[in-house]
């Protein structure tokens, strides 16, 4: 047996190309369903964590998966906004308390969450490097934004103007980057974090200049009278907020009719959560509020029968493949006859040709074991790595 | 045998450090309360006493409505458990902060309907929104002793949400600082009977809750104690007497000694009254309100 | 020492037929087997290597009634006392020229790779004159070359019978004679018995016998 071995080995070694094509094709067919089902299910447990660790979401009527998506995982689905009033309402029900979120901007492709410091305890999200956010107009990155745009505190980071509201009066704002978060393995991770009112003053709902009843500067100044001064376009409405212009920002209007785009609500336990459903379902609330676990659960249902279709392409592809390695084998085999002729002339019986081949074939499988088990092993390492970049 | 032995005794070893660290740790874990003025701060300390941490971030030399938080002051803020706001739009560097919001409890949200709207506020506009105001509303309304009462009343109901056990302690000593606001508002009622209608001037639009309480009528410009008074202002009091005449401007502290010969000089009695916004020199809030009251008590003639 | 009686052999479903109703094969000697193809030269090779089964007669080596073993002892008495030598050298494309030469121990357990097996078939290759040819693969030799290894493998066991098929049939006339140079010394200095089938006239006289199956074979 070991000789059989040893010739079996010698004739894969020698057709080295041969035996790593079948070797890879073989160990793709056996890791593909058993790679798939792994990310699916990391996927699954990933989402699912998410949506588990977040109680309850309020935001505008309309489609829920839209607005789960954008709150949790801060893909900017394009959704109604509610206002700041909302929150307001909801924590003066005394069944928990509120984090607004206010998701529908971009810095370099990465979204803006304009939110408060409850954000961060909520999430138990810690600073890294540099310090949490304390003044409007800065923000706090996620470690891969961090990474992969090269931030350190200090830098500055420039909104985009475009967003899903459509607005037209937005202004680009430039932000300096105070702090980067601790890596968490979530959505957080590829997020530029800021005050709500950063975001709001991206909106061109709040600004600063300089106090128009001191300006002296004629050119400034449009039109004056008892009780009014106009400025001219020329007044410099900033689009940097420093320490320098801190104390003349300012926002117009009721602040409670601003918008968010939705609310995290944490309530005090599940019987608050029940009756605050209550409300909403009865229609003493406005808007609607979701379970983000259910919707979630949902949306999987959908991945789920998906990935029972992939299963069964993935059974048929493999057995084809199987076929066609069969025929190759067989074709192989009639190549081989002369060699494996001369072997009998010389001594051999059938039963050790055989043995020969059957030794061929059973180490190209165990490699092919061993391909796919590696691949399952790397599938392993990185899938959670792999999802949170690709898929959540 | 020999190792579980080992474990239970490195583990004992462990456990007889840890003597002195739940004294440490019940220090450590106190609730944090700030404030964002100083009669807020007052209440809480009153009400609170032992029970809580206090913390006062807010310099002596400002006015706190108008102060802004060095890094410093906020990260006092941020780090707090309660963060005890006036509403009524008093602290507007909030605006400009990150803070976490539901540690923020608005001391007068219970009342929000007697804000008092200001009016006749120079407003500016540009770009094309129009005509807008800044000012908002008048934020002293500690000065109406009713409202002051309230949001003490606030400030005890959090403290009990916060601390339950604590209940019977927290009630006890709200009621002590209720019957010293009552007995303030009693006082100003009795004085405010005794303006009946007669005009006052302020040096600074900061008593309109103090008027709207207790019957006075009061007409500000914008003088600053330690300051004197341009043209201008001197042009606009002139032009307020005008048109409310009154020989009594309430100063929310001691007016230059030029100012108060000028004043004087115009038939004005200079009289004290101290929103006490932040803290005061000597004393605290119920004795500096005392001896505003006693200030203005007696000055009809 | 071999003796072939009455042998009488047909392939099923083919009309040929093999008659050979007595030859014999002496120790030491060396004996070439010429004739038109199609005459059953390679299948009288493969009767006297029990590869093949008469339907009638006896097929005597060193006597032992081959065609009475039973297939395994026909290997096994195949592989210890037969070497072969083929026209197209018939060397094992993937296995180096070592294992190639080693092949007959690997694919039978009578024969065992001993720890001297390797030393053994280096010294056959030095004298082959292909012991720095050892670690190649038969696609990096020339055709004389390949044919020594052929060699250096069926003679690595010392075989009493040499059973060679049209050896330097692919061989030009130099390798040629080497090759028959190599074969007739081994009979020389083993004592065995050669028995060679060829095309080739010129290589007749090195044979003390030569048999003509044309004549030979009675159909």
């Amino acid at each position: 047996m070991k000789q059989s071995f040893y010739l079996a080995i010698k004739y894969l070694q020698f057709h080295r190309i041969r035996t790593l094509v079948l070797v890879a094709s073989i160990g793709l067919i056996l890791y593909l369903p058993n790679g798939l089902q792994r990310l699916i299910s990391e996927s699954e447990i990933q989402m699912m964590a998410r949506a588990d660790a977040t109680p309850l979401i309020v935001g505008a009527k309309g489609n829920s998966t839209d607005l789960v998506i954008n709150t949790l995982y801060f893909e900017q689905q394009e959704i109604e906004p509610v206002s700041l009033k909302t929150v307001d309402l909801l924590n003066q029900t005394g069944f928990g308390y509120s984090i607004p979120i206010l998701s529908a901007f971009k810095a370099r492709e990465y979204p803006i969450v304009g939110t408060n410091l409850d954000y961060f305890d909520f999430r138990n999200l810690n600073i890294e490097e540099g310090r949490t956010l304390r003044y409007v107009g800065e923000c706090v990155i996620g470690s891969r934004v961090a990474r992969r745009l090269n931030l350190k505190p200090g830098d500055s980071l420039i909104s985009s103007p475009e967003n899903f509201f459509d607005l037209a009066g937005v202004y680009p704002l430039r932000m300096e980057v105070v702090g980067i978060l601790r890596t968490s393995n979530t959505p957080d991770d590829l997020a530029v974090f800021t005050d709500l009112k950063t975001n709001w003053v991206i909106m061109g709902l709040g600004h600063g200049h300089d106090d128009l009843q001191k300006v002296y500067d004629p050119t400034l100044v449009l039109k004056r009278d008892s009780s009014n001064v106009t400025a001219s376009a020329k007044l410099y409405i900033y689009n940097e907020i420093s320490g320098k212009y801190l104390g003349s920002f300012h926002f117009h209007g009721n602040i409670e009719d601003y918008p968010i785009t939705s609310v995290l609500f944490i309530p005090d336990d599940k019987k608050s959560a029940t009756i605050l459903r209550g409300r909403f379902e009865s229609g003493a609330m406005e808007d609607q509020i979701v379970v983000p676990g259910l919707v979630v659960e949902n949306l999987l249902q959908s991945i789920f029968r998906i990935k029972q279709i992939f299963n069964t392409v993935f059974i048929l592809v493999g057995v084809a493949t199987l076929l066609i390695l069969g025929l190759i084998v067989i074709l192989t085999l009639r190549l081989r006859k002369e060699e494996l002729y001369t072997m009998f002339t010389i001594g051999s019986s059938r039963y050790k040709i055989t043995e020969i081949i059957g030794f061929e074939l059973i180490i190209t499988l165990v490699l092919s074991l061993v391909v796919a088990t590696i691949l399952y092993g790397i599938t392993g390492y990185f899938v959670e790595d792999f999802i949170r970049q690709f898929i959540i | 045998m020999k190792n579980i032995l080992l474990i239970l005794g490195v583990m004992f070893l462990f456990s007889c450090g840890d003597q002195e660290a739940p004294k440490e740790k019940i220090g450590q874990s106190k609730l944090l309360v700030t404030s964002v003025n100083y009669p807020l701060h007052y209440f809480a300390e009153q009400i609170g006493g032992d029970l809580i941490r206090i913390e006062y971030p807010i310099p002596a030399d400002v006015d706190p409505a108008y102060w802004v938080p060095d890094e410093n002051a906020l990260e006092v803020y941020q780090s707090a458990d309660i963060i005890l706001a006036n509403g009524a739009d008093y602290t507007k560097w909030m605006n400009n902060v990150s803070l976490p919001s539901s540690r923020i409890v608005n001391t007068s949200k219970e009342f929000k309907k007697s804000y008092i709207e200001l009016k006749d506020v120079a407003t500016h506009s540009h770009g094309p929104e129009g005509k807008h105001e800044h000012a908002g509303y008048a934020f002293t309304t500690w000065l109406d002793f009713e409202l002051a009462a309230g949001q003490a009343l606030t400030i005890k109901e959090i403290l009990i949400d916060k601390l339950p056990d604590n209940k019977t302690l927290i009630e006890a000593n709200y009621k002590l600082l209720k019957k010293d606001i009552e007995a303030l508002h009693e006082s100003m009622i009795r004085v405010g009977k005794e303006f009946d209608g007669l005009n006052i001037l302020g040096s600074h639009p900061v008593y309109q809750y103090l008027a709207a309480a207790y019957g006075l009528k009061i007409y500000s410009v914008h003088f600053e104690p330690g300051e004197m008074p341009s043209g201008d202002q001197w042009k606009e009091y002139d032009h307020l007497i005008d048109h409310y005449p009154s020989s009594i401007m309430l100063w929310e502290g001691e007016p230059l000694p030029e100012v108060s010969e000028t004043l004087k000089e115009k038939g004005i009695q200079v009289v004290v009254f101290n929103p006490c916004g932040n803290q005061p020199e000597s004393g605290d809030f119920i004795s500096t309100m005392k001896t505003n009251i006693l200030n203005l008590s007696g000055r009809v003639q | 020492m071999i003796r072939l009686s009455n042998i009488k052999f047909r392939y099923p479903k083919s009309d040929f037929k093999l008659q050979i109703d007595e030859l014999s094969f002496k120790k030491g000697t060396k004996t070439a087997v010429i004739g038109p193809s199609g005459f059953g030269k390679t299948t009288m090779l493969n009767l006297l290597a029990g590869i093949l089964l008469p339907d009638q007669g006896s097929v005597n080596i060193k006597d032992v009634q081959i065609n009475d073993l039973s297939d395994k002892q026909r290997r096994d008495f195949r592989i210890q006392n037969i070497g072969f030598v083929f026209q197209d050298f018939r060397l094992i494309p993937y296995l180096n020229i070592l294992d190639n030469i080693l092949l007959p121990f690997r694919i039978n357990k009578v024969l065992k790779i001993e720890s001297n097996s390797k030393q053994l078939a280096k010294n056959v290759a030095e004298e082959l004159g292909i012991a720095d040819k050892i670690k190649k693969y038969p696609s990096e030799l020339s055709h004389g070359e390949r044919q020594r290894v052929a060699i250096c493998r069926a003679l690595l066991n010392q075989p009493s019978i040499i059973l060679a098929d049209e050896p330097t049939g692919n061989l030009d006339p130099e390798n040629k004679r080497k090759i028959m140079d190599i074969l007739f010394a081994y009979v020389r200095n083993y004592n065995s018995i050669l028995i060679t089938v060829t095309h080739d006239h010129e290589m007749l006289k090195g044979f003390e016998e030569t048999i003509n199956f044309a004549e030979f074979q009675k159909h």
